[in-house]
């Protein structure tokens, strides 16, 4: 376009008209990458219910499921109820409670956890499941995706 | 050698850069066919955007939509732009659809592309009525019930045009998903093709002189008239951001197929729709689908019909025939929104007499 004018106007003209085409364009890519990022699932909820009566010594664990994501609540050997992320660290599987174990077994590839949700060397998950917060009002249990601090497990 | 002439572009670029582009008293009205050309271009990458989110059933199309407006980064901003640049898109295809036609733009070598044109006007009209209805909103259902429900009156197609539509009996989910695949998928793949062959049999043919002007000079295309529409697509880039952004696009109550509700008071169709809506109250279904049936016909035959125009001379009776039809859609407009405002006057009158604490039955909890 500004073929008619001296090398150095045109190359200023040129970069000046570079520089606005971008100044211009990046907000829009800006919003759009925004727009386009975003995570989550529309009406998700963020914790699940579950009754701690429903966790018997014949079926100790249950699957629920928090914004997509599966999640195990047992009763361990120790009467204690603890919830974990059920999704394989290895190639995402979801993992199902062993008593007899005692643990977390994953069928896909064989990993195996122990009931501390710690991967066993030696199989195929390269790190533990991550603990849940539990809330206990009597019966009543609400799980949230809210890690367990690592002081408290 | 350049990319250009590996595929064989040489040609086709030279004669882009040689084109020039009538000016004279009314060559301004030219640039809305740019300008519509924008505002499709918007409402592809909006809508294309609006997709990654949108979800096409009756339990969550309105959950998704309130998602993007409320929870989604700048999916308020994006959807009332795709809501505000469809009404823009239609109203500057309307323009330009006169102008062109006052002008006789349609007359020979262009009488194709007038055709594609009016095509395009319908496809347009077509992604207004199936987009209408996606967010599930109660106007959207009541109205795409009305809208679904008027070809029934077209001689012995009628019912299957209107099963076709609707996909079942009533408008459900059925019709949702139909009205969606239209919107998204067939609509997109005419339009496409409809405005590529527009906008290069206009590259082709060039703007047409209207009869008894000259050109006084000459813009050449490269750069000087597309620096101009640029100016004009910025503009319009602007005021649409800024009109989306200070008056959202409006999400009414969701409607829930299990529960059956009135429609809210002076229920009616987008203002493109108004014309139609308010022909419904005076004569049959029938007689109005095929009064406009003809005109649409005869808008699209007009190339040949204007006989006086292909002899470059301008006709009295054509110019009356565009005005007639301006003032019969602006009239029919303003009495079909006074009768509304009318209703929903007596509505809200009704209200305040009857009701201590009674439920409105238009919003369902
Ligand atoms: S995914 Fe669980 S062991 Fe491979």
């Amino acid at each position: 376009m500004f073929d008619h004018l001296p090398t150095k106007r045109r190359n200023i003209l040129r970069a000046l008209v570079a520089g606005a085409l971008t100044a211009f364009v990046a907000p829009f890519a800006y919003a759009i990458g925004k727009f386009l990022s975003f995570q989550g699932t529309i009406g998700g909820s963020n914790t699940a219910k579950l009754s701690a009566a429903d966790l018997t010594p014949d079926s100790p664990s249950k699957l629920v499921e928090i914004e997509g994501e599966p999640v195990i609540v047992v009763r361990e050997a120790d009467n204690s109820i603890r919830a974990f992320t059920a999704t394989c660290t290895h190639l995402g599987c979801i993992v199902s409670y062993r008593p007899q174990m005692p643990g977390f077994y994953c069928k896909c590839h064989g990993g195996k956890y122990d009931v501390n949700g710690i991967n066993v060397p030696g199989t195929r998950p390269p790190s533990p499941l991550t603990e849940l917060v539990v809330n206990e009002q009597a019966d009543d249990l609400t799980v949230s995706l809210t890690p367990k601090a690592k002081s408290l497990s | 050698m350049t990319l250009i002439d590996h595929l064989h572009l040489r040609e086709p670029v030279e004669a882009l850069k040689a084109k020039v582009v009538p000016r004279h008293g009314t060559s301004m009205w030219y640039y809305l066919g740019g300008l519509a050309l924008f505002f499709f271009l918007v409402q592809i990458v909006t809508g294309l955007l609006l997709l990654f989110y949108y979800q096409p059933t009756p339990e969550a199309a309105h959950k998704s939509v309130e998602w993007i407006t409320t929870k989604v980064p700048f999916g308020a901003v994006i959807r009332s732009v795709h809501s505000w640049s469809s009404n823009a898109l239609i109203a500057v295809v309307l323009i330009h659809m006169f102008s062109t036609f006052f002008m006789r733009s349609y007359r020979s070598p262009r009488a194709i592309l007038w055709v594609t044109g009016i095509i395009l006007f319908v496809l347009i009209l077509g992604f207004g009525f199936t987009g209408y209805l996606l967010p599930w909103d109660l106007t959207a259902y009541f109205a795409t019930r009305i809208g679904t429900e008027v070809p029934k009156a077209v001689p012995v197609f009628g019912s299957w045009i209107v099963s076709m539509l609707r996909g079942s009996n009533a408008v459900t989910g059925a019709t949702l998903s139909r009205l969606f695949a239209l919107h998204v998928g067939v609509l997109p793949l005419f339009a496409f093709v409809f405005v590529t062959a527009h906008v290069i049999m206009t590259a082709l043919f060039g703007s047409a002189i209207p009869i008894g002007r000259s050109a006084k000079a000459e813009t050449r295309f490269i750069p000087q008239y597309i620096l101009g529409e640029a100016v004009l697509w910025l503009i319009g880039l602007a005021v649409l951001l800024a009109v989306a952004v200070l008056f959202p696009w409006q999400l009414g109550p969701a409607y829930d197929l299990t529960k059956p509700v009135e429609p809210p008071a002076g229920v009616h169709p987008e203002w493109y729709f108004m014309f139609l809506y308010q022909t419904l109250k005076y004569i049959p279904e029938w007689a109005a689908v095929t009064f406009y049936t003809i005109v649409l016909i005869f808008w699209a035959v007009v190339p040949w019909l204007d006989r006086k125009a292909r002899r470059e001379q301008k006709s009295l009776l054509f110019r009356w025939i565009g005005i007639l039809a301006i003032a019969g859609m602006a009239g029919l407009t303003t009495l079909a929104y006074i009768s509304v405002a009318q209703e929903q006057g007596t509505a809200a009158l009704e209200q305040t007499t009857t009701a201590h604490g009674s439920t409105d039955t238009t919003q369902p909890k």
